[in-house]
């Protein structure tokens, strides 16, 4: 698209999809899911109609933090070519109207939360937008190449509010399941920063291959990926799942253990840079959307079994 | 005597251009009355759902 064509775009205004794309979709889906799984896995029934409406409630606030994220990494945004063309970055919705939506979605979703579940689950969502909004966007994502370890949490809080809307409590279950998405975090960015690795460093986002290179990137990815297999069989080694789960963990954690030796053992430069595209990486990315996607799905089969 | 309905798009654009801003607008304010209707419907659902947990309906 031409630069004129681009600029008249934006003159003409936002369409209802940009402000959907605000929301960040591709994550809500992901975090609906691990809190739907949250939900179906506490021995706790809970009302369909208020169950919906808490999960409702979940993606909401994602979407809300997603939005006020967009709001402030604009100018880093604008110059990656995987965001570039974001709503806020490319000028089609202004920013205060950015804000403004993320903050006043965010509130309505932390308020409906304590109405249609408990206080428990509510004040769960409110820390895990404050978490993703303070802690991983406004602090560390420009800091320091952990940002994603750390900032991680913010991603694997939803089976916690799931649980918790069910239960009004948390549990061991839900602190392995929140384990888990934090363990998984690190190898599914880190694979896909090594092939987008050029544009964190145009924007100045200290990820990890940008600040310690491509090789130390890969040993990271293995080693996190086997702490994410080991946490991924404890449910079962507790008892609190059986062996559908249990099976599963070790299936599924062997594949990933596959994908992320792929990636250490990548044909490589002198600095550690793939000669192949990085194609054991984008493999690994691929795998590890699936990995979480099956795993979860494994455990609420095991627990309504 | 009725005032003229105030003029949004800008003096420069070409038809086509102002039909886009308007099919923009039409789509944002279909978007908006879903999402409010949603709403709506949520709020009569837990609404429901919370008084007759309470004993408080039929």
């Amino acid at each position: 698209m031409s630069e004129t064509l681009v600029l008249e775009s934006a003159e003409l205004g936002a369409t209802a999809a940009d402000w959907v794309a605000l929301l960040k979709p591709r994550v809500m889906t992901l975090v609906v899911y691990s809190g739907a799984i949250g939900l179906v896995v506490a021995p706790v029934h809970m009302n369909p109609i208020l169950a919906v409406t808490a999960i409702i409630c979940v993606a909401v606030g994602a979407g809300a933090a997603g939005a006020i994220n967009m709001w402030y990494d604009r100018d880093i945004d604008a110059v990656m070519r995987r965001t570039a063309s974001r709503p806020v970055a490319a000028g089609r919705i202004e920013p205060a109207s950015a804000l403004g939506f993320g903050v006043v979605l965010g509130i309505a979703s932390v308020l409906l939360m304590a109405v249609v579940a408990n206080g428990v689950a509510a004040g769960i969502l409110a820390l895990s937008i404050a978490f993703y909004v303070f802690i991983y966007t406004m602090w560390l994502k420009r800091l320091t190449p952990q940002n994603i370890v750390i900032g991680g949490a913010a991603g694997a809080f939803p089976p916690l509010i799931g649980w918790a809307a069910a239960t009004g409590s948390i549990a061991m279950l839900p602190a392995l399941m929140f384990a888990i998405i934090f363990f998984w975090t690190p190898p599914h960015f880190w694979s896909l920063s090594l092939y987008a690795s050029e544009d964190y460093k145009r924007a100045g986002v200290p990820m990890l291959p940008v600040v310690k290179g491509a090789r130390h990137t890969r040993v990271a990815v293995f080693v996190y990926t086997l702490i994410l297999l080991l946490v991924s069989l404890v449910p079962y080694w507790l008892g609190l799942a059986g062996r559908i789960y249990g099976g599963s963990a070790l299936l599924l954690g062997g594949a990933f253990v596959y994908y992320a030796w792929g990636v250490l053992q990548d044909r490589q430069d002198r600095l550690g840079n793939s000669l192949s595209k990085d194609m054991p990486a984008r493999g690994a990315f691929k795998y590890s959307l699936l990995y979480l996607f099956l795993l979860f799905g494994a455990l609420a089969i095991d627990r309504l079994a | 005597m009725k005032p003229p309905a105030p003029r949004i798009e800008r003096e420069n654009w070409s038809p086509e251009m102002v039909a886009e801003f308007k099919r923009r607008q039409r789509g944002r304010n279909w978007a908006l009355l879903a999402v409010l209707a949603g709403f709506c419907i949520i709020i009569y659902a837990v609404a429901v759902v919370k008084l007759h947990e309470y004993g408080q309906m039929w």
